[in-house]
């Protein structure tokens, strides 16, 4: 498990790296002793530690519509996407500041397992290139998820 | 004002009364033309009824008059106060005049006739506004409490059935899923079961969350402690906003509309702090004294200026001190920007205590 940890950590650390985000986290499904629940599990260039409290909802916030549609969101402007009176029900990008981000779906054995979120403190930050670039990390696998979205079989 | 040929033959005290009462008396003869009138009566009127009034044109008070209440109609000249015969005059009715400065203004009214021979009328109006202001504030006042409790009701029948039966279903199928996994050596089946489990589960957990959202049963099953305890945990979980809870209560339950109205109140103040304050953590003491329940919300964030602009609504606040003093209770909120915020709730308590 510890490897485990390692691995994402450090995978986590190099996307960032290669394409410069200020906030780049991971959010996964907890095993059947936790409910299932997702949470983020792994976070590269966070400002607290807020993120580890939250317990995403399935189709609430960016991660949790992420994971209910299985479809990348991209909001190149927080400002423009989100109305300041409803900025809360946007935790994480309340929390890190966040001014423009993208998030994918990461899939495992035609299941999205988990998201994959990258942000920035500047808006317009966030392009289309780098939303491409992220998809494209989401699918080629990370860690154990294999990145399919059909079934093998 | 020219005086009527009788007024000289007042009595001075009727003639005080006439010169200094606050209401407006007017002096009508026969055919509606004016006799006389009251510096009160003077006050109101705008400068050319006056002098209408005064040159004695037809209907001269109907340059100010906007219609008296009739039993179907606000405002109607339907069966003019007026045009009436002696033996049916209205002697007390609600009327509208524009007045001078003040626009449309409500009076009650009383037109009759004080000499038959002559057939000398006199109309007398009171200002209703501040009674008609007050009878508005008391219904809107009752019409907010059912409101509230209309919607509070509500709520716990869906909250309700939500966790007495849909979530109930929901987990005998998980557990029959669960079943299921012992049923089959199958990996490919065993790996869709467990998939299925888990969206159920978390589905479960949802519907779960939608029924504490809307009232939570702690709330009415347990008391104040138990909802807050559960209340903020959920907070932690959706927001990542730690809420430090201290409580010191005497006694386990409280009224339901008191414990109804802290704990919306706490939830809203929280909310507040989440949304604006900037802040990580959110201290909330809940304790009894003096007869009060007393609930504090604090905290080291943003603050803000009172009276300035608000950046919601504004709306929030303002129902909080509504609901508060629905339960009899008070609502104090101390901000300055930079060191944070403080709302205290007091609800006093002291006839439920000799109930006991």
């Amino acid at each position: 498990m510890m490897e485990l940890y390692a691995d994402y950590q450090r995978e986590l650390d190099a996307i960032r790296q290669t394409f410069g985000y200020d906030f780049l986290a991971l959010a996964l499904v907890e095993p059947a002793e936790q409910q299932y629940v997702i949470r983020w599990k792994y976070a590269a260039g966070n400002r607290n530690e807020r993120f580890r409290r939250i317990v995403l909802k399935s189709g609430k916030g960016i991660a949790g519509i992420v994971f209910r549609t299985g479809k990348p969101v991209f909001i190149p402007s927080v400002r423009d996407y989100v109305r300041a009176s409803s900025l809360f029900n946007y935790p994480i990008i309340q929390s890190e500041q966040l001014e423009s981000l993208g998030a994918v779906p990461l899939w495992n054995d035609a299941r999205v397992a988990g998201v994959l979120l990258g942000g920035f403190r500047q808006e317009h930050a966030m392009t289309p290139e780098l939303m491409q670039a992220l998809k494209q990390t989401a699918q080629s696998g990370i860690g154990e998820l294999d990145g399919r979205e059909v079934a093998s079989q | 004002m020219t005086p009527p040929p009788e007024i000289g033959t007042m009595s001075p005290l009727m003639m005080k009364l006439f010169e200094n009462s606050k209401e407006a008396i007017f002096f009508f003869d026969k055919t509606g033309r004016a006799l006389a009138m009251n510096p009160a009566a003077e006050e109101i009127l705008s400068a050319d009824v006056l002098i209408n009034l005064y040159e004695g044109s037809e209907n001269a008070l109907c340059g100010t008059c906007r219609g008296y209440t009739s039993d179907t109609e606000q405002q109607t000249c339907l069966d003019c106060y007026m045009k009436m015969p002696e033996a049916e005059e209205h002697t007390s009715f609600q009327v509208y005049l524009e007045t001078k400065g003040k626009g449309v203004v409500p009076y009650a009214g009383s037109f009759h006739t004080v000499d038959s021979e002559q057939g000398t009328r006199v109309f007398m109006l009171r200002d209703l506004t501040p009674q008609l202001r007050i009878q508005e504030r008391l219904y809107q006042n009752t019409m907010t409490r059912h409101v509230l409790e209309a919607q509070e009701n509500e709520r716990k029948r869906l909250s309700r059935e939500l966790h007495d039966s849909v979530a109930q279903e929901l987990m005998s199928a998980v557990v029959d899923l669960r079943v299921l996994k012992y049923m089959t050596n199958d990996e490919t089946v065993l790996k869709k079961v467990k998939q299925t489990e888990a969206s159920m589960t978390r589905l479960l957990d949802e519907i779960r969350n939608m029924s504490v959202d809307l009232r939570p049963a702690a709330l009415d099953d347990f008391g104040l402690e138990a909802a807050f305890r559960s209340h903020f945990k959920r907070v932690e979980q959706s927001y990542g906003l730690v809420v430090e809870f201290v409580s010191g209560l005497a006694r386990k339950r409280y009224p339901s509309n008191v414990e109804t109205v802290a704990y919306r109140i706490c939830q809203e103040a929280v909310l507040n702090a989440l949304k604006y304050a900037q802040v990580d953590t959110v201290s909330v003491h809940l304790f009894e004294r003096d007869g009060m329940l007393r609930l504090e919300i604090e905290d080291q964030g943003a603050g803000f200026e009172a009276g300035s602009d608000p950046v919601g609504t504004g709306l929030g606040l303002y129902g909080m001190r509504e609901r508060a003093e629905l339960a009899g209770g008070t609502l104090s909120v101390l901000s300055e920007p930079g060191i944070g915020t403080r709302v205290l709730l007091q609800i006093p308590i002291a006839e439920f205590l000799v109930k006991e």
